[in-house]
């Protein structure tokens, strides 16, 4: 193999992020800026897209589409009764992560109090030997998971996803369904930059596994 | 597979092999002389390039999956109250019944007239009828939007955010 370059994964690596799909908050420093200033229409426009990528991460941790939305109706909340304290020349993303992460953690925490875990939260038991999702998939409507071997891999992954532990599920979200950087991570789940590489990947490896316990098979589908 | 982490299949004398640098190589994340060290590890070792492959195949997925955002509707919409589901229900049947009893009468009325005296009668108690079902549901319909909007208001948690 030509290591170099013409292994098939280093295209994967290549492989340019649709713009549609991509997960990452844009919001440059001047919206935040004016929103701090108190600007009515930069304050709704930043509670938009914070609302939309809020959303999208606790949907991805959660599986669930209206406790995700609780979660990102909370986040935004908190993420502007502190916006006087945000550096608007640092990232937003992984500010607002953190607030997302620790909602869901409350949420966890709260649901294990009263004793409903599987209400809560996908969990393994939730998610059936059936094979069926354990929650919702990400979009109801047609074309989600194109009936192709990728959109096949992405309904399993899914399904896999809700399979995981939470601080894998939380790693792999960040990185390969979010695509934050590794000091992003680092700072969203507050753990050094060196524990990242080892941590995604146990939750890869853990992942690729349940992936292949379905029977799915890597260049051949299932 | 590669034989477990931290060990090469092909070298197991050789210095283990970090298997998390695969995780940082797909991601770019890694030093050059780290990099140099993956391409050594994948040149000897078939498991470790297949595992490459399918840890790729796995990232391009999430990375591929759409997640279409929450519609803004739904993002205000809430759940009405019980009296106010109650009240906005009856008062649509009214409405409708309302409707109904003006189709009706304007039919009836067609094919009858010219009326008696008794007939006039009967027609003020039915238009009667048809006032007080039409305004009724209205009036209904009205108090159970208006509740849903004090109790939006009351609820908002927006109302801080955009002012």
């Amino acid at each position: 193999m030509d290591v170099n370059g013409s292994h098939s994964c280093l295209g994967l690596i290549e492989t340019p992020r649709p713009a549609a799909l991509v997960g990452g908050l844009s919001i440059d420093s001047t919206l935040v800026q004016r929103a701090r200033e108190g600007d009515a229409s930069a304050r709704e426009e930043l509670a938009r897209v914070s609302g939309d990528a809020a959303f999208r991460f606790a949907l991805q941790l959660l599986g669930d589409r209206e406790l995700a939305r609780d979660v990102a109706q909370d986040s935004v909340l908190r993420l502007f009764s502190s916006l006087r304290r945000v550096d608007p020349e640092r990232p937003l993303q992984p500010w607002l992560f953190s607030i997302v992460r620790n909602r869901v953690i409350d949420l966890r925490r709260r649901a294990l109090s009263r004793g409903e875990r599987g209400a809560a939260l996908p969990s393994r038991a939730a998610a059936g030997d059936a094979g069926e999702l354990p929650h919702d998939p990400p979009d109801a409507g047609p074309g989600p998971f194109e009936r192709s071997e990728r959109g096949e891999l992405q309904r399993l992954m899914w399904s896999c996803l809700g399979r995981l532990e939470r601080a894998h599920r939380e790693i792999l979200v960040l990185r390969d369904y979010q695509d934050l950087s590794y000091r992003e991570i680092a700072e969203v789940l507050a753990v050094p930059l060196g524990t990242v590489m080892s941590r995604l990947h146990a939750a890869r490896r853990k992942l690729r596994a349940e992936v292949l316990a379905t029977g799915y098979r890597f260049g051949g589908g299932s | 597979m590669t034989g477990g982490p931290g060990r090469d299949s092909s070298a197991s004398t050789a210095t283990p092999f970090p298997e998390e640098l695969l995780s940082g190589y797909l991601d770019g994340a890694l030093t050059q002389q780290e990099e140099q060290q993956v391409r050594l590890h994948l040149e000897r070792s078939p498991e470790a390039r297949a595992m490459l492959d399918e840890l790729a195949a796995l990232r391009q997925a999430a990375r591929s999956t759409p997640f279409v955002p929450i519609e803004d509707r739904q993002w205000s919409e809430a759940p009405r109250t019980r009296a106010s589901a109650i009240a906005m229900r009856l008062g649509i049947v009214l409405l409708a019944l309302c409707g109904l009893g003006l189709v009706i009468g304007v039919v009836w009325q067609a094919s009858h007239a010219p009326f008696g005296t008794e007939m006039k009668r009967g027609m003020i108690w039915w238009a009667a009828g048809l006032w007080v079902s039409g305004l009724g549901g209205a009036l209904l319909v009205f108090l159970s939007v208006l509740g849903d909007r004090l109790s939006d208001r009351r609820h908002d948690r927006y109302r801080r955010v955009l002012k």
